[in-house]
């Protein structure tokens, strides 16, 4: 089917391309036009932008609107001030400017994955899987950007990294091709979307092929990630730190097991001098050069963008290389119809770290660990040596684009576009046996997401009068996505030179492409496949009466393949309502310069990502456990069985969907100078599939049922200001977004009001990312002071132990006595961007935030729970390198006894609960533009830009949060200290547009 | 501009039609939607339908009670850790439990004590026992004797479950069917009801299953599921595995007389895997077979006949894991790159233990002060290895891998006799009981004469040298109490000192429940020991 879709795209595109030839001669050349220039370097006013493209040409000035699908969306990015900033990805771009749009970056590894969040979690939050179904879709050019599909972490061990090249996938776009950023929270614009935007939308568009002589513009950067500053450790701050644990409660047999690497104080490996930092963190060059062409006429024209980008981080020699190509053309080979189509295309290849923790992830193979890596720099270098003969490459591979006909036939426009997206990752991974205790290690992933759309719509604009029009559409769309994985890992090669599985190629020998033939590595193979079909048809109506009211409604019919047969058609409603209240109010009136009143509601099937729920009752190979889950059978053969462990899915599942309702209002004053807007969301998110824990004795641990719904309700503000305006002299212009967001479980399945899932429990009533903890009250000192008979799950309480409140007064500390508190999300969120002109010069700073998240401490947690986790010798027994370190705000926390049962320093109490709100000056950028001096305009080159920037990212951050940074709080809620700081940067970069 | 006016009718007229083609090629058809098939699973639609499948289904209710028993290394730190030869270096878990501190907050102790696991070896293997029938009628390949002996497996299957239960937690929720797709809420049963059930359960499936699969056994000839008996001995169980599980059931009840009957019947039909059928016959094994992976007779390092009861992890199938097997817990330096074990013997109890100078298995040659490594390595250091099992990728006996391939071994020859011999001196059979324990040390290196003062207590001494490690040190103990019943103080809780006979009626011998399962069903209560 891809084929034929596939080849009848091509054939189209290029009889297009041969017409093109024939018009290209008649095309009218137009002069520059000024105001046209000034637009394009300020792209923030979106709204206008139709205007200014449909000067002559209404065929293509028609088509550029269909692309700008969302004319009345206020929250756009400020491509202007965001250019100069060398971001790598679009979650970085967007963090902190887009109003209820909530950014995690939790690592400052180039590249790696991030997380957006549209006004507030709609599900939960305790996994990966979980994360990558609350991500919003993200339109390129109209292209809904295929992800990642979670499927690949049921054959994982640990989630910290999906299998894979796990590259950021947003990363493939360059800011300096976009022309606009969008978030779409409006619920009828969402419902028109479909389901692919249950969770919101971000919608970008880059600078697209126009009519004009010729634009090209240059732009490039280069800079520095600056290493942090670090308080080195060696031996003798860890011993120190140990001392008053042992010389409170150790006994003769604990000092007898005393950290075998800390026991000889001559040994220089843990003794010398600790300055690991010296090669551990660097500055790193971190560049980018791009070149935009854009050219053509009104009835053709083109646009060409190529960029090179090498995005480094500080820490442990890791970058990304980005390369970026984009085609556009459009064409008006009649006046009635118009083609236009894009490409675009990256490769991103990506340098990990080469942290043990995510080293013996991916091996799922922990060799004895009792002496970790030492902090001395001329040792480490022994260790980084060994890791030179690793081989880790990743490569993601995208390609996508659209090709978009439209026809205007009087007033019937028919349009039909083919939308793809491909992308490849692979990942060749090899660790010497110097690194794994003798055993060295190879494993090869290649895996695909593939998105195929077809498109077609038709409107008719129906003019009852002057006064009412009637705008009809109606539209169907098929969308086919497959996720295909191959993964095969294996240890034991022959030798350190051997890096790949030699299999016997002789069909006539016993061990003819036998994988587990002696002397070769030992191989295990995984292989899945996902299927995910989308159908959709919709109508909708928009009235007008005059320029005073618009009313709009929307009807569409969704199938997904995902659901259950008997429920996997859907019809969803929307509506929408705008009032222009000035016009109404206030024509006369000075200070408005315009108000709106606008109200939507509407709803959106939301899809399952995994085909497992449409089978209903189904049987799968899970034959593992906890610490080996991927034990493919018994006695040599596959077996097949109920899903025990992951959990029951009968009939019965629906498709989740979410509700939305917006009230707008809108205004601007002060001929301009002044707009705001604020907006009141309600979110609900219903039908939602949870695993309810049933009776162990089932066999099963949980029972996958509908009815989980999440409330989300906030208000939005945005303001957009200019505070001081003066032709010749200071120009000051600020913007601020703010968000203020609730989220709360309104119900869960069978009427449940709680639900226990893992460590988290869901209360109804509360916040789905609420931790659910023991409040500790300080230490029992003697054993005097511990209440008589008080047990914690069944253990007699000690001196030593914490005191753990007993809420419900039963003298046993155990799950009843647990609270849910605090919020892994933030309940504010937002920025604030300032740019301030003077002459040609300008300054831009731009502040982000987000207030009222909690992060649990779990790096101090295992720090002072050093005994159980040097025991265990499992992936929390990892010490990287980097923990030899100490950091000024770093906390202390009372001196348990470390060897209790009970385990004193578990993560689930709100002893290591903590604030982990932040405020930070996310860049600076101060700039000159030499196109305007004399010396350019005098020249007559055409330079109508030259601008000289300095830009400097993450300078400072106020927060109280005692790890390194609040920001490198894991998706889950847990700082667990193991990602990579977020650099300091400094870049010197120029734009030149001729 | 003319030319295009010109052409422009016909261009339109061309190309209107072009542009609906494309939209028309959008395929309005919903087949799309309903005709995408998952390749990840099998479906209600798809399964019980085949030979394979029943194949597929049954064996995945041994792979789920593998799971099950091996998980977190929980078949040794049950069997092995109480009141037994180990001591434990550093993990605070495995010290917890070697103190008896069952309750204590660790996550391999709240993962082992979660019976899920088992109960979902049980569901299956009743689905299996309800649903399989249905493939007779839908595929002429699956005879109604391939179906009958699959059946009896499973319920050899869910009753060898109920019992390896009872024995960690005494009375447990008894379910006999799969209640599939709803979600019952049951309360324990009393473990006599509960040992009634799987006795019922082994005698009846003991009639139909062969003694052997695949082979010329008269019960059930030719090829079974296209294979012959050396690929199956070793994996399934056979009438020998039922009457073994039934003679183990009876003994744990102090029903010594059907212990001794039903052992009598296994070791009377040794000759049924003796050099039968091309396989590796079934024998007691020497020591080259016990601690030396010996490749025709170790029921550690391969499948084999050998390995009456118990679960095999074959590193050619893919098996090898790190945990899981006795060897994470025991080997360290020189057998595998690891500094120090988990746990190990100490020397002083090695020396109690292994009193007998010409053992072969432990014995310090008193001339040259040499001693056999066998069990153990470097016992002049403060922690010599237990280095008794060692499958080290894929059968080494030392290697880098730390992979393993060892087999969960719940009987062999060796340990059936010692039952046998156990139930027959307790019976006061005591010749009879003698010559089965020397059967059973006959390869060791030394024998035990009519004199021997107490001959259980030798019985029990020689299970605890030859079974070390394989998981029966601590039901070894409550037998040996059971019968014993002495009064001395067996173990103390909140100061007070009991006698092993106050400790089990306190329910001190059972296993707490993990809280997850209470809290998954409020039916089932805690063990009261440990409320």
């Amino acid at each position: 089917m891809v084929k034929i879709y596939t080849s009848i795209c091509f054939a189209l595109f290029l009889s297009v391309f041969g017409s093109q030839t024939l018009h290209a001669n008649t095309v009218v050349v137009k002069g520059a036009n000024s105001m046209y220039f000034a637009f394009q370097q300020d792209t923030t006013k979106a709204k206008k932008e139709p205007v200014t493209f449909s000067v002559k040409t209404d065929t293509i000035g028609q088509m550029i609107k269909a692309l700008q699908k969302f004319k009345t969306v206020r929250d756009t990015i400020n491509i202007r001030s965001a250019t100069p900033v060398p971001n790598l990805s679009l979650q970085q771009v967007i963090k902190g400017n887009l109003a209820g749009v909530y950014v995690q970056e939790p690592n400052g590894e180039p590249g790696t994955e991030q997380s957006i969040i549209v006004q507030g979690a709609s599900g939960l939050l305790f996994t990966k899987k979980d994360m990558y179904a609350l991500q919003p879709a993200v339109y390129l050019n109209g292209v809904p950007l295929v992800a990642d599909n979670p499927f690949a972490f049921d054959v994982q061990k640990y989630d910290y990294n999906r299998i894979g090249p796990a590259t950021n996938l947003l990363s493939q776009i360059s800011i300096d091709n976009i022309q606009s950023i969008s978030v779409i929270k409006d619920p009828f614009e969402l419902a028109k979307l479909g389901p692919n935007a249950a969770n919101g939308a971000i919608y970008v568009t880059t600078k697209n092929a126009r009519a004009g002589l010729r634009d090209i513009s240059l732009n490039s950067y280069f800079g520095f990630v600056t290493p942090p500053a670090v308080n080195t450790v060696n031996g003798v701050y860890e011993n120190n730190f140990r001392k008053p644990f042992y010389q409170k409660y150790a006994t003769a047999e604990n000092y007898a097991n005393y950290a075998s690497y800390l026991r000889d104080s001559t040994n220089t490996a843990y003794y010398g001098p600790s300055n690991w930092n010296d090669i551990y963190y660097k500055t790193t060059p971190t560049f980018s050069a791009d070149l935009g062409i854009t050219g053509g006429g009104d009835r053709a024209n083109f646009r060409f963008f190529g960029s090179g980008t090498k995005n480094a981080g500080n820490a442990d020699d890791t970058n990304i290389n980005k390369y970026n190509l984009f085609f556009g053309i459009n064409m008006a080979p009649f006046k009635w119809f118009t083609v236009s189509s894009s490409v675009n295309a990256a490769r991103l290849d990506r340098t990990r770290n080469r942290s043990l923790r995510d080293r013996f992830a991916e091996t799922r193979y922990i060799p004895d660990l009792s002496s970790p890596l030492s902090p001395n720099a001329s040792i480490y270098e022994g260790f980084l040596q060994e890791n030179a003969k690793n081989v880790d490459n990743n490569r993601n591979t995208i390609l996508n684009g659209n090709l978009t006909l439209s026809a205007k036939i009087n007033k019937i426009t028919i349009s039909s576009s083919l939308i793809f997206d491909y992308n490849e990752g692979v990942r060749d991974y090899f660790t010497p046996s110097t690194l794994m205790d003798g055993v060295s290690y190879v494993s090869n992933y290649f895996g695909y997401s593939q998105r195929l759309m077809l498109n077609n719509s038709a409107s008719y604009k129906y003019e009852i009068n002057k006064k009412h029009t009637i705008d009809f559409e109606i539209g169907q769309s098929f969308q086919g996505d497959t996720y295909k994985y191959n993964y095969a890992r294996a240890y034991n090669g022959p030798n350190d030179y051997v890096k790949l599985n030699l299999v016997d190629g002789n069909s006539g020998n016993d061990d003819y492409l036998n994988t587990l033939a002696a002397g070769g590595f030992y191989v295990f193979r995984y292989i899945d496949k996902e299927k995910n079909n989308l159908m959709s048809f919709y109508g909708s109506a928009k009235y007008s009466y005059k320029n005073l009211l618009d009313l709009s409604a929307l009807v569409r019919r969704d199938g997904s393949s995902n659901g259950q047969p008997d429920s996997r058609w859907v019809t969803t409603p929307a509506f929408s309502a705008t009032f222009n209240l000035k016009e109404q109010f206030l024509k006369n009136n000075t200070l408005f310069n315009s108000l709106h009143l606008s109200a939507g509601w509407g709803r959106n099937l939301r899809i399952f990502l995994d085909d497992r729920y449409a089978a209903g009752p189904q049987y799968r190979s899970e034959n593992g456990w906890f610490e080996e889950p991927t034990i493919p059978g018994y006695g040599g053969r596959l077996g097949i069985n109920r899903p025990y462990g992951s959990g029951f899915i009968g009939y019965g599942i629906k498709l989740p969907y979410a509700d939305r309702t917006n009230i707008t209002l809108d205004a601007s004053f002060l001929n301009s100078r002044l707009n705001a807007a604020i907006t009141a969301y309600n979110r609900d998110n219903k039908n939602q599939v949870i695993g309810v824990p049933v009776p162990f004795e089932t066999g099963y641990s949980l029972n996958y049922q509908t009815g989980m719904d999440i409330n989300n309700k906030g208000l939005e503000l945005m303001l957009n200001g200019v505070v001081i305006r003066n032709t010749k002299g200071l120009n000051w212009n600020t913007t601020v977004n703010f968000n203020c967001n609730r989220n709360k479980l309104t119900a869960l399945p069978n009427g449940l009001t709680e639900l226990i899932s893992g460590d988290d429990k869901l209360v109804v009533g509360k916040p789905v990312g609420s931790f659910w903890l023991y409040s500790n009250n300080g230490i029992y000192n003697t054993n005097a002071e511990v209440p008589a008979g008080r047990t914690f799950n069944g253990i007699p309480l000690k001196a030593g132990d914490p005191n753990w409140v007993d809420y419900n007064g039963d003298n046993r500390i155990d799950n009843k006595d647990k609270v849910s508190t605090g919020d892994r999300l933030p309940k504010f969120v937002g920025g604030w961007n300032n740019t301030l002109a003077y002459k040609n010069f300008d300054l831009n700073f731009n502040f982000i935030f987000a207030l009222g998240q909690k992060a649990i401490n779990q790096y101090e947690a295992t720090r002072y729970g050093f005994i159980n986790r040097e025991a265990g010798n499992d992936i929390n027994s990892v010490k990287e390198v980097s923990s030899w370190q100490v950091f000024d705000n770093e906390k202390t926390y009372p001196i348990y006894n470390p060897w209790s049962d009970v385990d004193a320093y578990r993560v689930d109490q709100d002893l290591f609960l903590e604030n982990a709100s932040y405020v930070k000056l996310r860049s600076v950028t101060l700039g000159y533009d030499f196109g305007k001096t004399s010396l350019f305009r005098r020249s007559g080159t055409g330079v109508r830009r030259a601008y000289l920037y300095a830009t400097a990212m993450n300078l400072f951050t106020i927060t109280k949060f005692t790890g390194i940074d609040p920001e490198l709080v894991n998706y889950n809620g847990y700082y667990d200290g193991a990602n990579l700081t977020i650099p300091r940067t400094f870049v010197l970069g120029f734009k030149l547009d001729l | 501009m003319n030319y295009i006016i010109n052409k422009r009718n016909s261009l339109y007229k061309i190309s209107f039609a072009v542009f609906v083609l494309l939209i028309g090629l959008g395929n309005f058809s919903c087949k799309k939607i309903d005709d995408v098939q998952s390749t990840r699973l099998a479906t209600e639609e798809t399964n019980w339908k085949t030979l394979e499948d029943a194949k597929a289904n049954l064996l995945s209710v041994y792979g789920l009670l593998r799971s099950a028993t091996v998980a977190d290394n929980a078949h040794w730190l049950m069997g092995d850790l109480r009141q037994g030869d180990f001591t434990i270096t550093n993990r605070a878990d495995l010290k917890a439990i070697v103190n008896g501190q069952l309750n204590a907050s660790y996550p391999v102790i709240n993962r082992i004590t979660n019976w899920r696991p088992y109960y979902a070896a049980i569901n299956a293997a009743s689905l299996f026992i309800e649903r399989s029938k249905e493939i007779q009628a839908l595929d002429p390949r699956y005879t109604k004797i391939n179906n009958d002996v699959d059946v009896a497996q499973a319920r050899m299957l869910r009753a060898f479950a109920y019992f390896y239960m009872s024995r960690i937690w005494g009375d447990v929720p008894l379910l006999t069917s799969s209640h599939d797709g709803e979600f019952v809420k049951l309360g324990r049963t009393s473990q006599q009801k509960v040992l009634a059930f799987a006795t019922n359960e082994l005698l009846a499936a003991a009639k139909v299953v062969p003694f052997r699969y695949g082979g010329t056994d008269p019960i059930m000839p030719g090829l079974y599921y296209g294979a012959n008996w050396p690929s199956w001995n070793g994996i399934v169980f056979t009438r020998l595995s039922a009457y073994i599980i039934l003679a183990h059931i009876a003994a744990w009840q102090g029903n010594y007389i059907d212990a001794a009957n039903y052992s009598k019947f296994v070791l009377d039909n040794q000759s049924t895997q003796y050099f039968v059928d091309g396989a590796n016959p079934l024998d007691y094994i020497d020591m080259n077979a016990l601690t030396e992976n010996q490749n025709n007779y170790s029921p550690f390092a391969y499948k084999r006949a050998n390995l009456m009861v118990g679960f095999p992890f074959e590193a050619g199938n893919g098996l090898s894991t790190a945990n899981g097997h006795i060897e994470q817990l025991t080997l360290a330096y020189p057998f595998i790159p690891k500094t120090r074990p988990e746990m190990f013997v100490s020397k002083d109890t090695i020396i109690k233990a292994f009193t007998v100078p010409s053992d072969l298995r432990f014995s310090i040659n008193p001339q040259t002060g040499l001693y056999r490594t066998n069990y153990f390595y470097g016992v002049e250091s403060e922690q010599p290895i237990f280095n008794k099992i060692k499958v080290i990728y894929p059968s080494n006996t030392s290697g880098n891998v730390t992979l393993f391939s060892s087999s969960m071994v719940f009987s062999r020859m060796e340990e059936i006799t010692l039952l046998r011999a156990e139930a027959l001196a307790v019976l006061g059979q005591k010749d009879d009981a003698l010559n089965a324990l020397n059967r059973a040390c006959a390869l060791r290196g030394f024998s035990f004469t009519t004199a021997t003062p107490d001959l259980v207590a030798a019985i029990f001494q020689e299970r605890r040298r030859e079974l070390m490690a394989e998981g029966w040190r601590w039901y070894d103990i409550v037998r040996y109490n059971r019968i014993k019943n002495p009064q001395t103080v067996f173990a103390t809780k909140g100061g007070k000192s009991m006698t092993f006979k106050e400790f089990e009626a306190a329910g001190g011998i059972y296993w707490p429940v993990s809280q997850d399962v209470i809290n998954a069903n409020s039916l089932i209560t805690q063990n009261p020991y440990w409320q």
